[in-house]
């Protein structure tokens, strides 16, 4: 039996490089999936685009109180969208909620920024034996078992 | 026009009076209007136009209509500046300067430099001097960014890969 409804994922990135590289990755599998983006930049929940996207509370390793309100949106957004799946390309919030989907059943994915080019990002190395699937845009940094390869964005 | 962007998490006031100071210098004459993003840097620029933060609209409406971007070393407007087929020279970050928390932009610009459409600069004498043979910068031939062998691969497994075992059945 075929499944009407498409999977639902969570494609999660901080502002900047991190918001463009997920967008760039994530836009050929919107046919495929039911795309939920997350974000902490609340501007860009007035582009015109018809993608759906929450904003969430900002955290990073400097900012550990922010931890807790951060902790309970993504809680919530699990409860509420049931996921198949979790994408981030970073950077902390993103490593948080593939952290939380661990006990969950979600795949996670975390494809690490193209900026990182001598070693995976600092968010991406806490992940690397958590993630599902860690994919790195740079061949060197691949050991062609956890850390996947498969081409750059660019 | 010369459109000129720092990002939106830190200032970067020396690239800012770098250009502020090049846009009335003699190489220039005034030829190119420049006009700057300058988040919340104290170093209010006299020569350029300038807003703290622009929206998305006027941001890639000004990358698109520059003849060459500028910024600060980073991935966002890299891929934002081959998107709009204009060529963008970056500057980094210096830690030493407490422009940045690390000194990842400068070992970017090791790599960016070798991109198509991408001009590096560490110093104000790179920068002006990539800015004086502004006729020479040229953008990527090509602007599709992305890759559908990635994003392929990550279709292929959310549908059929290895999940862990699950603890907890939502």
């Amino acid at each position: 039996m075929t499944k009407l409804t498409k999977q639902k994922i969570l494609a999660i990135a901080s502002p900047g490089g991190h918001w463009i590289q997920l967008n760039k990755i994530c836009k050929p599998l919107e046919n495929q999936f039911d795309i939920v983006y997350i974000t902490p930049g609340a501007k860009y929940s007035t582009d015109k685009d018809s993608k759906r996207i929450i904003n969430i509370t900002d955290a990073s390793a400097d900012s550990k109180l922010k931890l807790i309100p951060l902790v309970l949106q993504l809680i919530t957004i699990f409860i509420k969208e049931r996921p198949t799946a979790i994408i981030s390309t970073g950077a902390a919030p993103g490593a948080i909620a593939i952290l939380l989907a661990k006990i969950l059943p979600i795949k996670t994915i975390w494809v690490d920024s193209i900026a990182n080019v001598a070693q995976l990002s600092r968010s991406g190395r806490i992940i690397k034996n958590i993630a599902d699937k860690v994919i790195t845009q740079w061949e060197p940094l691949s050991d062609g078992h956890k850390i996947s390869y498969q081409g750059s964005i660019l | 026009m010369i459109f000129v962007a720092v990002g939106t998490q830190f200032s970067f006031n020396r690239l800012i009076q770098y250009m502020d100071e090049w846009a009335i210098s003699d190489s220039n004459k005034k030829q190119e209007i420049v006009t700057a993003q300058i988040s919340d840097g104290d170093y209010l620029p006299k020569n350029i136009e300038y807003e703290r933060f622009m929206s998305a609209e006027t941001y890639n409406k000004n990358i698109r209509e520059a003849s060459v971007f500028v910024s600060h070393a980073g991935m966002g407007n890299i891929i934002s500046a081959r998107d709009q087929q204009t060529p963008i020279i970056v500057i980094n970050r210096q830690l030493a300067l407490g422009e940045h928390r690390n000194d990842h932009q400068a070992e970017g610009l090791k790599w960016m430099g070798k991109l198509e459409g991408v001009y590096t600069a560490s110093t104000q004498d790179e920068l002006y001097s990539h800015l004086n043979n502004i006729k020479e910068l040229m953008p990527a031939t090509h602007s599709h960014v992305g890759n559908q062998q990635l994003s392929d691969y990550i279709a292929d497994f959310i549908l059929h890969g290895d999940g862990k075992a699950s603890l907890v059945k939502l």
